[in-house]
């Protein structure tokens, strides 16, 4: 192989997209040949430069917000099950030897069921979420603090939303609105983290289809952390209420939240 | 449900780096952006499952920028490109010394000036630049840019080769 027939198959060697024994063969002269050497060794350069200095422009919140809000509502719908799907047929496919088919299938449906409720769950928090960005008055009681937001849901709510978490620097509370959860009233408390609203709705959680698997213990709950069109959802239930929590925030930032929020229930 | 519907939100950012990158601007960028998810949306029946959205997203952000940008204004640096000759790439002292010197020069490139170099490419040398970074195969970057694979390998190392060309002249 000559200088120029590496030369020319340098950035493919790099990306390893030769054949094996071409790869070897470039490799093979890279380490006799001084120049060829260099001559790799700047075109890494540049990739690195590509790689790590060229200035990223990701999209704005903003953008975001409007491509979330224009986005069909109809796209939660199903994308658990269709996640879950591969893993499960596997499995599904060993069990029908020793299973009857007709269990399969209900297992299947009511496995389905569960998995587009839960998705319905967090499209509906997420959408509960847009409706605040969206609306020019999000919020019905600006705060001035939580002891004035709580007793505004008085008389509100045909329920008590038991919400601990005072806000603080890095997570104050913007203040609340009532909105809805499906077929109930929801309480809506609107904390920030620097410009970015933070929904967490509360609600009665009586009768909703919770997600049971791969929880995660956040503060002293077991939670359920997932994203959906662009923002981060964190919902757990007590007793009798269920919590969303939903922002374009970090999922890290959130769960520190959420674990503000859970901890002391 | 359409993988598009599904999953299309999740390239975004890499949608809008590279607008940003094709229109010079974030205004136009976004517009771009915007016009590319619902053109992606109007025709999410025809995108084939189990193939790579994020390049089928890619390609309808290349036809509508084409569509709707290239012809509203001059781009003084399309053609550029082609009269932008490789390094000469000879044996001998001179070459390594080149070799070390440039090396050396690279290595203290900051991102202004290598975005400042990539935009003075013709648009279809920094898209290649572009793809080729966002891990597309040659074979996808081709189908986006409308092109023989070969043609994509020669774009890739001509614009690369301009680069490099650029920021020794900033060094200058
Ligand atoms: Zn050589």
């Amino acid at each position: 192989m000559t200088c120029d027939d590496v030369r020319t198959r340098l950035l493919d060697y790099q990306r390893g997209r030769l054949p094996l024994p071409t790869q070897a063969e470039v490799r093979t002269h890279l380490d006799a040949c001084a120049d060829c050497g260099r001559a790799e060794a700047v075109e890494q350069e540049l990739t690195s430069v590509l790689e790590h200095r060229l200035p990223q422009y990701p999209a704005s919140l903003a953008l975001k917000r409007r491509l979330a809000a224009e986005w069909p509502a109809r796209a939660v719908e199903r994308s658990w099950w269709s996640r879950w799907r591969p893993a499960l047929v596997p499995s599904l496919a060993v069990a029908s030897v020793l299973l009857m088919v007709p269990p399969i299938l209900y297992y299947e449906r009511a496995t389905s069921r569960a998995a587009s409720e839960r998705a319905s769950l967090v499209g509906e928090a997420v959408n509960d979420h847009l409706r605040v960005l969206s609306s020019q008055h999000p919020l019905d009681i600006e705060s001035g603090g939580l002891h004035q937001v709580k007793p505004w849901f008085e008389g509100r709510l045909d329920f008590a939303p038991v919400v601990a978490f005072e806000g603080d620097a890095e997570f104050p509370l913007r203040g609340g609105a009532v909105g809805y959860f499906r077929d109930r009233k929801a309480a809506v408390f609107v904390y920030a983290r620097r410009l970015h609203p933070i929904s967490l709705l509360v609600f009665r959680a009586e009768g909703l289809a919770w997600p049971t698997r791969e929880l995660t213990r956040i503060g002293s709950v077991e939670a359920y952390t997932t994203a959906e069109r662009g923002f981060n959802v964190i919902m757990w239930r007590t007793r009798e209420l269920g919590y969303a929590l939903v922002s374009d925030v970090d999922a890290r930032d959130l769960r520190q939240l959420a674990a503000r929020m859970a901890g002391g229930q | 449900m359409s993988p598009v519907a599904n999953e299309g939100l999740a390239y975004v950012d890499a949608l809008h780096n590279l607008a940003r990158y094709l229109t010079g601007n974030q205004t136009d960028a976004e517009d771009l952006v915007q016009e590319t998810y619902a053109r992606a949306l109007r025709a999410e029946h025809q995108f084939t499952p189990g193939t790579n959205l994020k390049a089928w997203l890619f390609r309808i952000l290349r036809n509508t920028f084409l569509s709707l940008y290239r012809r509203q204004r001059h781009d003084p640096t399309v053609g550029g490109l082609d009269t932008v000759e490789a390094d000469a790439q000879g044996a001998g002292i001179e070459s390594w010394l080149l070799g070390d010197i440039e090396l050396d020069r690279l290595r203290k490139v900051v991102g202004e000036e290598i975005e400042a170099a990539l935009m003075t490419l013709s648009e279809e040398a920094r898209t290649v630049v572009l793809l080729d970074l966002e891990g597309l195969t040659e074979v996808e970057v081709a189908d986006i840019a409308g092109c023989a694979v070969g043609t994509v390998k020669s774009r890739l190392a001509r614009a690369r080769a301009a680069l490099r060309q650029k920021l020794k002249d900033y060094a200058r």
